[in-house]
């Protein structure tokens, strides 16, 4: 059992970290604004511009 | 799907005007698009490869309105200044509030185009607030143009000085994620503790272990103590100061007591600890709180009602130097001119210049208002037809813009009756709790003093009033939001309440079942003098001249040239010479009085008319017509089928009104009614013990309004209707009315409910942790479960039927799937 003497801490080491991680993602703004980011990578493609020429049809 | 993508405008999706020539290529095809604006907009979407903005929006855009902004204004020293503040390198950083953002496509179209900008350093628009942060290179680039590529784009960006409470909010709802973050972490580690604890306790552990533990859950647990659930202790303590105890004291009082409880156990090594029980209570008090939080902030987000009416900049004169600067750097006593189509950016007095004034977002007068010089000018009204130079005496706070939107505000922080009876009850409550937790005490000391703490912790902890103070704030701002994406603005939460009980709605009619823009329906000549579009040409002369609103009908005529001495007799008419002779035109009597001739039968009483007259006699009589709301006839059906009967009180003459509520299906109809005798009507109704909802434009009925149990007024109407009207309707139409009303009636039902609920689970759990068979750790989940479970069911007023999409032209969506 004695493991858990070195597991524990360990544990309360990785809980520190996940408070700073996480209070630097609120402190960003990473959560100011939980809708567009969803959206956001639906609409973010490298399409090119349609070309102008009146003749382009569609796929 | 929607009926005629074909019909309307490819970008905005308003119904085209009958000949358009704007056009944008999309895919091959040519799209018609509704003017000139849209057609920019569209075109720079199109051309930047953005296209897919069509598809995704939530909402059809709305028309690009060119109107006059004056972006280059805020290159200027002083405006950077004051919009923007410096970052590392010299770049600068300023939030906009853009109007007509609706939707994640919106804001990505507005990043995606603006990082395309050079000089751009960063940009992020954030769609639930309509706010934007950007971040720009000065020397790269100027403001001015940012600002005009989000214009073209199609909405407008509004710079926000930098002292503006915007911050505030997202500093609350971060601060208040930490916390949660911190108690919801917290809880984690400690409840695996309390597991392993409890195992030990039942199959036995090994006692250095045992003390491990407790010291490893008391280092998690005091940051959750002393960080998280700080605002309970301050809050508790507040109000104790206040001498009116809150639902916080018995929180701060089973956190604090638990919590130093076990502090003292597992430093003495002996005794329980309720580590796990202090944590879990903290985490769930604090979600309910956040979701409570953001209901409300979501609420919170109405335009500022200022920063929307005055001008982006106006030109200052000094000496002979005229400067373009913004509302905010003018001071009393500056000198201003003001060009047609500008607004009036302070309050001021006019030295010289005479021009029409739009006064209609002030005074909801919506015929525009001469004025002179010496006549006082009100900041956000509109300068229509003349140049005009103005002397400045109020700016900012001191401005009557100002106090008209502290008056909005005030309102808005109103509560409903039952929210202040909760409050009470609230306080009644807590007394109650805190002596029955000593009565607990007391009784278990002598009987096993052993389980005495752990059954009083479970008391105070199971009794926490949450759910009865938290459920009827966190309903109403849901009720709120609701209706506000609907298009009601509550100014008064009371309001909502007696809507829910309203079983009579009265309705002005000139500007409220009508749209108040009369229509010239026909021409009657009453002496073959003249013809009819000669009669039309001198009528269109005179009346240019007039600021009523029957006027507007004749705005879109060609006036006859060489109007001279035009006199205006209120409430009766206009009189002119024109080419020599003498003109009257007006209300009949008016007319015949001018030419000394009598007796000219009207010939319709079905219509307004407005009769034209020389010094020989009568000469024409025009009818106008005030056409009807589109949906007025279908929103009163809906309110008869929610059980309110609707019925007309007007100003206006026997025959209109007869005419209306005909075509709005038989409604009953008053005539010839003056403000005195709507005020009347409503006590009467009201004494027969009827709830009266009144819904007027505002314009001379505000102490109707005042005096029905619910008042309605539709924007247009007088600012100070806004400030008496417990619901402003912000679109153009009525329907929003019949959702406004089954909402409020959902509202109350919800808040019965959670009220119910909340007394019924009391009346259970304190009778058991009382006799000590609920351990703390059960009452912690049972009181927050019962919190959250209110909190949940209010939010579920934000949710259904709301139908946002279903208007949406998706004139893309062919050739998305194609």
């Amino acid at each position: 059992m004695s493991v858990v003497y070195l597991l524990i801490p360990l544990g309360l080491l990785l809980l520190a970290l996940s408070v700073w991680a996480y209070f630097w993602a609120v402190r960003s703004g990473q959560f100011d604004d939980l809708d567009s980011p969803g959206v956001q990578i639906l609409l973010d493609d490298d399409r090119a511009p349609p070309p102008s020429a009146p003749d382009s049809r569609d796929a | 799907m929607d009926p005629g993508p074909a019909s309307r405008c490819f970008h905005c999706g308003s119904p085209l005007p009958a000949a358009t020539s704007f056009a944008v290529q999309v895919d091959g095809g040519a799209h018609p698009v509704c003017c000139a604006g849209c057609q920019a907009a569209a075109s720079l979407i199109l051309s930047q490869g953005l296209g897919r903005f069509y598809e995704f929006r939530e909402l059809p855009g709305e028309p690009v309105a060119g109107g006059t902004h004056n972006w280059p204004a805020f290159d200027r020293e002083a405006a950077l200044r004051r919009y923007t503040h410096e970052c590392a390198g010299g770049e600068r950083e300023l939030s906009l509030q853009i109007e007509g953002l609706h939707c994640a496509a919106c804001a990505w179209l507005i990043e995606t185009s603006l990082k395309r900008e050079p000089g751009v350093r960063q940009i992020h628009v954030n769609a639930s607030t309509a706010r934007a942060e950007l971040r720009f290179d000065p020397r790269a680039t100027a403001l001015s143009r940012l600002l005009a590529r989000i214009h073209t784009l199609g909405f407008v960006p509004l710079p926000l000085s930098f002292a503006g409470g915007a911050a505030e909010g997202t500093a609350e709802r971060r601060a208040a994620l930490k916390r949660l973050g911190v108690a919801g972490l917290g809880m984690m580690q400690v409840t695996t503790y309390a597991v392993s604890l409890y195992a030990g306790f039942m199959q036995g552990i090994a006692p250095d272990l045992e003390q491990f533990l407790r010291f490893v859950s008391l280092l998690v647990a005091t940051p959750v103590v002393l960080y998280s659930a700080q605002p309970f202790f301050i809050s508790a303590w507040r109000s104790l100061l206040a001498r009116r105890p809150g639902m916080d004291v018995p929180v701060a009082l089973s956190i604090g007591a638990a919590y130093l409880w076990s502090v003292v156990s597992t430093l003495r090594g002996r005794g329980a600890v309720y580590f796990d029980s202090v944590v879990m209570f903290t985490f769930f008090l604090l979600l309910g709180r956040y979701v409570e939080m953001s209901l409300r902030h979501r609420a919170g987000l109405q335009h500022d009602a200022l920063a929307r009416l005055l001008p982006d900049s106006s030109l200052r004169l000094a000496g002979a130097v005229a400067e373009r600067v913004t509302p905010d750097e003018l001071r009393a006593g500056d000198r201003v001119r003001i060009l047609p189509g500008e607004r009036v950016p302070a309050d001021g007095k006019i030295e010289c210049g005479s021009t029409d004034v739009d006064e209609s977002l002030l005074t909801g007068e919506s015929a525009p208002r001469a004025r002179r010089a010496g006549d006082e000018l009100t900041a956000g009204t509109l300068n229509l037809t003349g140049v005009l130079e103005m002397t400045v005496t109020r700016v900012g706070q001191d401005s009557t813009l100002a106090a008209v939107s502290r008056l909005l505000e005030r309102a808005r922080g109103s509560r409903p009756a039952v929210a202040d009876l909760a409050d009470r009850v609230a306080a009644w409550f807590v007394t109650g709790v805190l002596l029955l937790a000593l009565g607990v005490a007391l009784y278990w000391l002598h009987a096993d003093p052993t389980r005495a703490f752990a059954t009083v912790l479970a008391v105070l902890v199971v009794t926490c009033p949450c759910a009865l103070s938290l459920a009827t704030p966190a309903a109403l701002a849901a009720a709120t939001t609701r209706l506000a994406r609907a298009g009601v603005l509550v100014t008064r939460g009371r309001a909502l309440e007696r809507l829910s009980a309203a079983d009579r709605i009265l309705f002005d009619k000139t500007g409220t079942l009508t749209r108040g823009e009369p229509r010239l329906e026909g021409v009657v000549l009453l002496e073959p003098r003249l013809t009819a579009s000669e009669c039309l040409s001198l009528a269109a002369a005179l009346e240019s001249h007039s600021g009523h609103p029957l006027a507007r009908a004749f705005a879109h005529l060609t006036p006859a040239a060489g109007v001279s001495e035009v006199e205006s007799v209120a409430g009766r008419g206009l009189e002119g010479v024109i080419a020599g002779t003498r003109y009257r035109i007006g209300r009949s009597e008016f007319v015949l009085e001018g030419c000394a001739r009598s007796a000219t039968q009207l010939t319709d009483p079905g219509h307004t008319s407005v009769v034209l007259g020389d010094t020989a006699g009568p000469l024409a009589e025009f009818h106008l017509t005030d056409a009807l709301r589109g949906d007025a006839r279908d929103t009163i059906q809906r309110l008869a089928a929610l059980g309110l009967v609707a019925a007309i009180a007007s100003g206006d003459r026997t025959g209109p009104v007869a005419a209306a509520a005909r075509q709005l299906g038989n409604v009953a109809a008053s005539a010839n009614v003056t403000a005195e005798g709507k005020l009347a009507l409503v006590r009467a109704l009201r004494s027969q013990g009827h709830r009266v909802v009144m819904v007027g434009d505002g314009v001379n009925d505000a102490p109707v309004l005042a005096a029905a149990d619910v008042s309605v007024a539709i924007a247009g109407g007088t600012e100070l209707a806004k400030v008496s009207a417990d619901l402003i309707l912000l679109g153009e139409g009525l329907a929003p009315l019949s959702g406004a009303i089954e909402t409020s009636r959902r509202l109350l039902r919800i808040i019965r409910q959670n009220l119910a609920w909340a007394v019924l689970y009391n009346l259970t759990a304190v009778p058991l942790a009382a006799s000590g068979l609920v351990e703390p750790w059960m009452a912690a989940l049972g009181m927050s479960g019962s919190s959250l479970l209110v909190v949940l069911n209010a939010m579920r007023l934000l949710d259904r039927g709301d139908g946002r999409s279903a208007s949406q032209p998706a004139p893309l969506r062919k050739v998305a799937h194609a």
